[in-house]
């Protein structure tokens, strides 16, 4: 996991679970990253991410709406297949505005 | 791994289910209170009834389930444990045990089983207070419907999708509960349309509890799945979440309760379900119009949703007390923990293996003492060392209790004495004692033909017993335990002792002996191992069963074992069965006469002695010595195998000089003395001894058994494959000290008879 | 990467047979013959749903699934426990453990295969 505070452009990769396992250190870690960023922009890259469920989802909604509410912008990006997957069943890739793959939803 | 294995494993692990729920149930009668047993009794119905169903076994499934209904009851309390009870339940378990055997043998149980089912589920139906013609509850539980169906009045939406809307509960994921896992489970069976993902509930940052839900769905969900489908996806939330799952062509009402029922506003909802395509604009128009309109009026709406739901979710679970204060049974129970199961043909193949290592590293070791070099002779005994090891784990892998096989004989003797209207208790001890497993497996018959034959002619009728002084409840002991290298299986009563008059009487009128013989008490007592001997007046159907105390005998000697008796009449009688610890290795004791070789199992062994031309004088050719003050019979094997004089040794060239340049006296000195050693055995408190040119040492040896060639050779247990590929015969010691002592008795009778005609 | 299933029950055919329906559907299953067994297998794996039985020896299903439920790693894993329709003491007890889906025995392979594929997917 990689961080860097107090910069114009704070980042935070997070690898791993990203699930209700750890969803307690997470939270943490993108609060920590969203108020220590000094410029307007925080980049969250979801590449390393093996598995994500409802707790990791409702963690980047909370992310979002906390940097917009202290007047950033927070981008998640380079989404892995799991999160890809959850945004593509949750139809919220909109609501994060970020660019994502374009996949053909599955369908059953 | 396939379905037939699992099916090969369901059968065995039934099998001792069964076991252990007869035991339970045996001991159950005597401790009524006991717990353990009661859940022990309960868990093999239960386990076998949960595997069944697996396996379809539909038959199995609903006869256990009845019998499960009325242990729940005896759990519970609501039922006493009464002599009726185990007795059904006995039969409960014999049938289970038929039920199983038809599964075993493939084949579908016949009508008399299916009306002996029948029979047994109306008994176990009245004893648990239900009329037998009531019907019962299917063993395979539907789901009470979460909501209520759609009766389809009024008009219907265009929609042909599914609505669904989910809320679920702030725990939820605390308890591994996913919601996006269910909602990824609807696309198995059916095609999200739409779907909009709530996560207005989420709360600012620092306030957000991570591992809390607060997630919410509507979908539009199109699927040929029925409502109970839908509904089962989140059956394991149903307590933690806001389920509402409308079928298409719902009315319009029903999306108003839906509306009303959940806390976000009318508005958004609505917005929401005309994005989800689920309602048109107009008809969610028309129905916020009616709804408000009704509002105004005053009136109730007749079935608010959140009502409706109210009464969905609420299923009070009902806590038994008693249930709960149930402990589980004691850890100590059965520690088998880490068990696995390993087919007996596979532990057979590799205990052979170790059969050929132990050869194979006994001729490395001749070949490494020929050599002489040091390295090799040190490698050799290593490797020696680690062979033994794995012999002994080996062989113990191969060990099994005897408890199990004593156990069985509770029911014997529950069901036997109840027939012949004896009171009779079984005392087991030893339970522990190991043997293995062939040995095991062989044993059953002979110990139940004991078992019964003590029941039935040992154990006296109760008024007898008073008259002499004794309870009136008979008691019969099972006893193992180790005695030098063999096991000892002892069935005692304490009966009436062997009828030492009516046996002779009947020996006589048999022609088994002659009316003039002198026959000891031990002798006497062994007649009823003849063939054809049985005592009783009247045959019955327990020990008449054509099957003598002859066949016992011969089937314990088949097994290398013996059996003794000792009786006091009047007082009772202890069958003693003698088995080897195991059939497959023996630590031998290898011995030469003349090229030949013998294997004298170890554990037999007392001693060496030297048999000096002194002794023999002293025996005046009676073939015994004098050991220490006791008379010592011995056997020579020369003689009994008929052997010839090995041909004095080739004398190398250097001997011979040797010889040739010594003086005579020096040279009769230096000949070759033929000594003779005596092997002194022991087995079951009798001695004898067997003259032998060659000690050669301990040797480890795995038995083979003789071929049809050698059958009926006596004093030949087995034969083995010596390390230098010669063979050597395994000596039958009890048979040999039986043969001993034989000839000892007929000579003292002879003796004897001498001293009476004189 | 397949999702693990650890599967606890006394009954070795009962593993046996779901192991076959679960391995079929394409998850992992790791068996275990009672709780004390099942919980000497938690250390060093990661389990994405636990089935255990209730009524076992040695360590019965609710103490194992509290005990479980203690670890850090198995703090919030998918529990299905098997149960009897008799059980609903069981079942109270069980909930209050952190057991929160339910199976009814006796079950078909499919059943089961149903009740997992709603928590986890392979």
């Amino acid at each position: 996991m990689s961080e860097s505070t107090e910069t114009a452009t704070a980042s935070l990769g997070i690898s791993g679970e990203f699930t209700i396992f750890t969803a307690g250190e997470l939270k943490h870690r993108l609060l920590d990253t969203i108020d220590h960023c000094n410029g307007g922009a925080i980049e969250i890259d979801l590449s390393e991410v093996s598995e994500i469920d409802s707790a990791g989802l409702q963690l980047m909604v909370m992310a979002k709406r906390h940097a917009t509410s202290q007047g950033k912008t927070l981008h998640f990006c380079r989404h892995s297949d799991p999160v890809l997957d959850l945004l593509d069943l949750c139809d919220l890739a909109g609501f994060f505005g970020d660019p994502v793959l374009i996949r053909s939803r599955q369908q059953g | 791994m396939n379905l037939d294995d699992a099916l090969k494993t369901f059968v065995i692990e039934s099998r001792e289910l069964l076991e252990s729920m007869e035991e339970a149930l045996l001991r159950v009668e005597q401790s009524p209170g006991d717990r353990d047993l009661i859940a022990a009794i309960f868990r093999a119905a239960h386990t076998i009834k949960g595997s069944a169903g697996l396996f379809g076994l539909d038959h199995v499934v609903s006869f256990t389930h009845n019998a499960e209904n009325v242990l729940d009851m005896v759990r519970s309390g609501e039922l006493g444990i009464t002599g009726e009870l185990v007795a059904l339940f006995l039969q409960v378990c014999d049938h289970m045990g038929l039920l199983v055997d038809h599964i075993e043998a493939g084949t579908e149980p016949t009508v008399e089983t299916h009306a002996r089912s029948a029979e047994l589920v109306g008994s176990l139906k009245t004893l648990a207070g239900r009329p037998a013609a009531e019907e019962n509850t299917p063993p395979v539980r539907h789901e009470t419907p979460l909501e209520r169906d759609n009766t389809n009045y009024g008009e219907g939406v265009e929609s042909d999708n599914w609505h669904l809307s989910l809320r679920f509960g702030a725990d939820v994921l605390k308890h591994g509960m996913d919601p996006v896992a269910f909602i990824r489970y609807l696309t198995t069976f059916g095609r999200i349309v739409t779907i909009v993902t709530l996560t207005e509930s989420i709360p600012g940052g620092p306030e957000m509890d991570p591992e809390c839900c607060y997630l919410g769905f509507e979908i539009n969900f199109r699927s040929d799945a029925d409502k109970q489908t839908i509904e089962s996806a989140f059956e394991f939330v149903r307590d933690d979440a806001r389920i509402r799952i409308l079928p298409p062509h719902s009315k319009i009402d029903e999306y108003l309760e839906l509306i009303n029922g959940l806390p976000e506003e009318e508005m958004r909802l609505g917005e929401i379900l005309v994005r989800c395509g689920t309602l048109t604009q107009a008809e969610i128009d028309a129905a916020l119009a009616t709804q408000a309109a009704a509002r105004d009026s005053g009136e109730r709406e007749p079935a608010i949703g959140e009502v409706l739901l109210a009464q969905q979710v609420v299923q009070p679970a009902v806590v038994d007390a008693a249930l709960q204060k149930q402990r589980q049974v004691k850890e100590s129970k059965q520690g088998d923990a880490a068990l696995i199961r390993v087919n007996a043909e596979k532990l057979d193949e590799h205990i052979n293996q170790i059969g050929e290592l132990i050869i194979a590293s006994a001729g490395i070791n001749l070949a490494a003492l020929k050599t002489g070099i040091p390295e090799l002779l040190e490698a050799a005994s290593v490797m020696n060392r680690l062979v033994e090891n794995i012999r002994d784990s080996a062989l113990q892998l191969r060990m099994i209790q005897i408890g199990a096989t004593f156990n069985k004989f509770q029911r014997v003797v529950r069901d036997v004495s109840k027939e012949i209207g004896k009171d009779i208790r079984l005392e087991i001890s030893g339970a522990e004692t190991e043997l293995d497993k062939t040995v095991i497996e062989k044993i059953g018959d002979p110990l139940t033909h004991l078992v019964r034959n003590s029941m039935d002619h040992g154990i006296e009728a109760a008024e007898l017993r008073l008259a002499r002084g004794k309870p009136a409840h008979g008691t019969l002991r099972l006893n193992a335990y180790h005695d030098s290298g063999s096991i000892a299986i002892e069935v005692s009563d304490d009966g009436g002792g062997l009828p030492r008059e009516r046996i002779l009487a009947k020996a006589i009128e048999r022609g088994l002996v002659k009316p003039d013989q002198v026959l000891s008490d031990n002798e006497i007592h062994n007649l009823i191992f003849e063939p054809g001997f049985s005592t009783a007046e009247q045959v019955n159907n327990l020990s008449g069963r054509g099957v003598g105390m002859d066949v016992v005998r011969r089937n314990i000697t088949a097994l290398r074992g013996s059996i003794e008796i000792e009786s006091v009449e009047g007082r009772g009688t202890t069958m003693r069965i003698r088995l080897p610890l195991t059939l497959a290795i023996i630590d031998g004791f290898l011995v030469g006469v003349g090229n030949s070789s013998f294997v004298v199992p170890l554990e037999m062994v007392v001693e060496c002695v030297e048999l000096t031309d002194d002794e023999i004088a002293a025996a005046q050719g009676r073939d015994q010595l004098n050991l220490r003050g006791e008379v010592l019979p011995f056997i020579r094997l020369r003689d009994l195998f008929g052997i010839p004089e090995a041909p004095p040794p080739e004398r190398s060239e250097a001997e011979k000089l040797l010889l040739a340049s010594v003086d005579e006296e020096l040279a009769f000195l230096l000949q070759p003395i033929k000594r003779e050693n005596v092997v002194v055995v022991n087995y079951a408190g009798m001695r004898a001894g067997l003259v032998v040119d060659m000690l050669q040492g301990e040797y480890q040896t795995v038995i083979r058994p003789l071929g049809a060639v050698f059958n009926g050779l006596q004093g030949v247990s087995g034969f083995t494959i010596l390390g230098s590929g010669q063979v050597a015969l395994i000596l039958d010691i009890p048979g040999l000290i039986r043969r001993v002592a034989d000839s000892e008795s007929r000579r003292n009778r002879q003796l004897t008879k001498h001293r009476i005609t004189e | 990467m397949a999702k693990t299933i650890l599967i606890v029950d006394d009954s070795a055919s009962l593993r046996q047979v779901v192991g076959i329906a679960l391995k079929g559907a394409g998850y992992e299953v790791i068996e275990a013959c009672d709780g004390r067994d099942a919980l000497s297998k938690l250390d060093g794996r990661k389990f994405h749903l636990i089935i255990s039985d209730v009524n076992m020896p040695n360590m019965d299903g609710i103490s194992f699934v509290k005990a479980a439920k203690q670890l850090p790693a198995y703090k919030f894993t998918p529990v299905i426990m098997l149960t009897t329709e008799a059980g609903e003491g069981k079942k109270a007890e069980g909930q209050a453990a952190g057991a929160k889906a339910w199976v009814v025995k006796p079950f078909q392979p499919a059943q089961m295969l149903a009740a997992v594929a709603k928590l986890i997917l392979p």
